[in-house]
């Protein structure tokens, strides 16, 4: 009995491997190795084809990156947290006020269907038509500007407006989802709670504040710190709407500046150092948030 | 006790805002059916001139969309097949098989999930292109022409593992009762059997939801697929075709095109979404919070 248990379970760890070769598979080529070989390469430079001509440089790189002046802290880092930032305060307090007023309305879903349209849609579409939309002479939103007797803003050729205009759009485009988990942690609310307020002659901001936000909080959290991690890591927009970052490195951020130091001036040594700089940071403030979100209540995985 | 009276100002404020989500894709659409002429007017107007279908053929034939389509139905279906099957295996092992070293297993796929992306893309474009004994490549992965690259496998293989994916699996057969899996072992069926004729049919729903997900997001993809098309142009999925017709001819004159392409390429992603949206709400409201 004993041996044909200890068999039978010798066939379920045999199984349970087989099972698990492909997901093995996947992240010895797909994720050690790449992280180990784009560790190697933040200490070289490296031009990308010929392995032969990879050349150690020891920290190079990093210093190169935190030198006094250097372009990468100041603006890029600084638009990494700005567009962060900015697209997180934009999408979240929209989609506060939408998900409270659309949990109230008849044809809910239709409503948070409209909201999320642009979150299933190709970045490359989002960015072509609102670089239509904000076009100097035949956009829409300078005809409108104009209509109201307002001068023409050159919203992606003037630094000084480049990265808002790129946080506009990545706020828009951030509000579906956030809507979505908002909305599910209104409904999961119970009704009770609001009556009970009521019948003692609480007021609807009293409602509002002193029973809807302290019960949605877990959501809040969890909208805030998905959305803030992701506009760290996001790049895809600014490449398709301003390609490297201009004007000058008004609209830069990280990833996209890694992206073309590696791949459109071969500086993959520089690219890789720039990538785990980058990753620190994005880890160091995912663990900083993960500790507000333990002691704000929620379990995460 | 619910407010009853019809909230007007919700309404006002729900539709105004709707309006600005949905403007800029009827935008795309109505300047889609544009000619350039009518398209680089010094004013905007919302309504074209005169309504033109010529985009949508022209599109077709400038733009290859034949080709587009074909990569971006290909790279979409196949990420999805080979993620659900992955995902289900490996959520399966996770919660029903016992062996050394499963915690530790899930933890590191968990853990995966707090490297960002762009991460990989530096080494990962160097392994496809040097992938071994592959698209004429030595043991060494030099000598040959692009490698992995020279197939449209290069799209699929970096997203044939999600840890989101096995994730959500995972979380879902844990919540099959063990009982089933007892019964049949006692049977005598093999394991294989049972994950493939017990396990499978019961995770159904959960399936549904990932390959909803894989697929829009597949489709959507955009990076990879960018620098995929660097080393092979017969790769180019819609959202690169999109981009690269977009920056190598002359914009003011091909605008109305890239419209015409753009609603060609995001209307079916749309609809699928429309259709099967409760899948795809109840994988990202159900996931990411414990309640």
């Amino acid at each position: 009995m004993a041996n044909k248990r200890s068999k039978l379970n010798r066939g379920q760890a045999l199984t349970g491997y087989l099972f698990l070769m492909p997901v093995f598979g996947f992240y010895a080529l797909f994720f050690l190795i790449p992280l180990l070989f784009s560790l190697y390469l933040s200490f070289t430079e490296w031009g990308g084809f010929d392995l032969s001509l990879i050349k150690w440089v020891g920290l190079d790189n990093y210093r190169e990156l935190f030198r006094e002046g250097s372009p990468f802290l100041n603006p890029i880092i600084k638009n990494t947290f700005v567009f962060a930032f900015g697209t997180v305060l934009l999408s979240f307090f929209i989609a506060l006020a939408v998900s409270y007023m659309i949990t109230r309305l008849k044809y809910e879903g239709f409503w948070r269907t409209l909201y999320f349209l642009p979150t299933v849609t190709t970045i490359v579409a989002i960015g072509n038509v609102w670089l239509y939309l904000y076009n100097p002479t035949n956009g829409v939103i300078n005809e409108v500007l104009r209509k109201l007797g307002l001068q023409t803003v050159r919203f992606l050729d003037d630094p000084s407006t480049a990265l808002a205009s790129i946080i506009v759009v990545g706020g828009w485009l951030g509000i579906g989802s956030s809507v979505l988990i908002l909305s599910a942690g209104l409904k999961a609310i119970p009704e009770d709670y609001n009556e009970a307020a009521m019948l003692e002659g609480a007021g609807l901001w009293a409602l509002y504040s002193k029973i809807t936000l302290p019960l949605l909080k877990p959501s809040i959290l969890f909208v805030l710190i998905t959305s803030f991690i992701g506009g760290l890591q996001s790049f895809t927009l600014s490449l398709v709407m301003t390609k490297n970052g201009g004007p000058g490195n008004s609209t830069n951020v990280g990833g996209l500046e890694m992206y073309n130091q590696a791949f459109n001036y071969g500086n993959w040594g520089t690219a890789s150092a720039m990538a785990f700089v980058l990753f620190v940071i994005i880890f160091a403030v995912t663990l900083l948030q993960l500790a507000v979100f333990r002691r704000g209540g929620v379990e995460s995985y | 006790m619910k407010p009853r009276r019809f909230p007007w100002f919700s309404y006002t404020v729900i539709v105004l805002g709707g309006f600005l989500m949905v403007f800029p894709f009827l935008d795309m659409l109505a300047s889609s059916f544009k000619g350039p002429a009518d398209y680089n007017r010094m004013h905007y107007a919302f309504l074209p001139e005169q309504f033109l279908l010529d985009n949508y053929g022209t599109a077709f034939e400038k733009l290859k969309l034949g080709l587009l389509f074909r990569n971006s139905i290909i790279k979409s279906v196949a990420t999805t097949v080979l993620v659900l099957l992955t995902s289900s295996l490996a959520g399966y092992a996770l919660t029903k098989l016992r062996f050394r070293g499963r915690q530790l297993t899930f933890r590191f796929i968990l853990a995966t999930m707090m490297f960002p992306g762009f991460l990989f893309l530096i080494p990962n474009f160097y392994i496809m292109v040097h992938f071994p004994l592959v698209g004429g490549n030595d043991l060494f992965g030099e000598g040959g022409d692009g490698g992995m690259a020279q197939y449209r496998l290069a799209l699929i293989l970096p997203f044939a593992v999600s840890a989101f994916g096995i994730f959500l699996m995972r979380q879902f057969i844990l919540t099959i009762n063990d009982a089933y899996i007892e019964a049949a072992r006692i049977d005598g069926a093999s394991e294989l059997r049972i994950f493939f004729q017990l396990i499978l049919p019961m995770t159904v729903p959960a399936l549904a939801t990932l390959a909803i997900f894989e697929f829009i997001g597949s489709w959507n993809e955009f990076i990879w697929s960018l620098l995929m098309y660097t080393v092979n142009t017969e790769l180019a999925t819609l959202p690169v075709g999109i981009q690269q017709l977009k920056s190598h001819l002359d914009a003011s004159m091909t605008q109305p095109l890239v419209n015409a392409a753009m609603v060609i390429s995001t209307v079916p992603i749309l609809l699928v979404f429309i259709f099967l949206q409760k899948y795809y709400i109840r994988g990202l409201t159900n996931t990411g919070l414990k309640e």
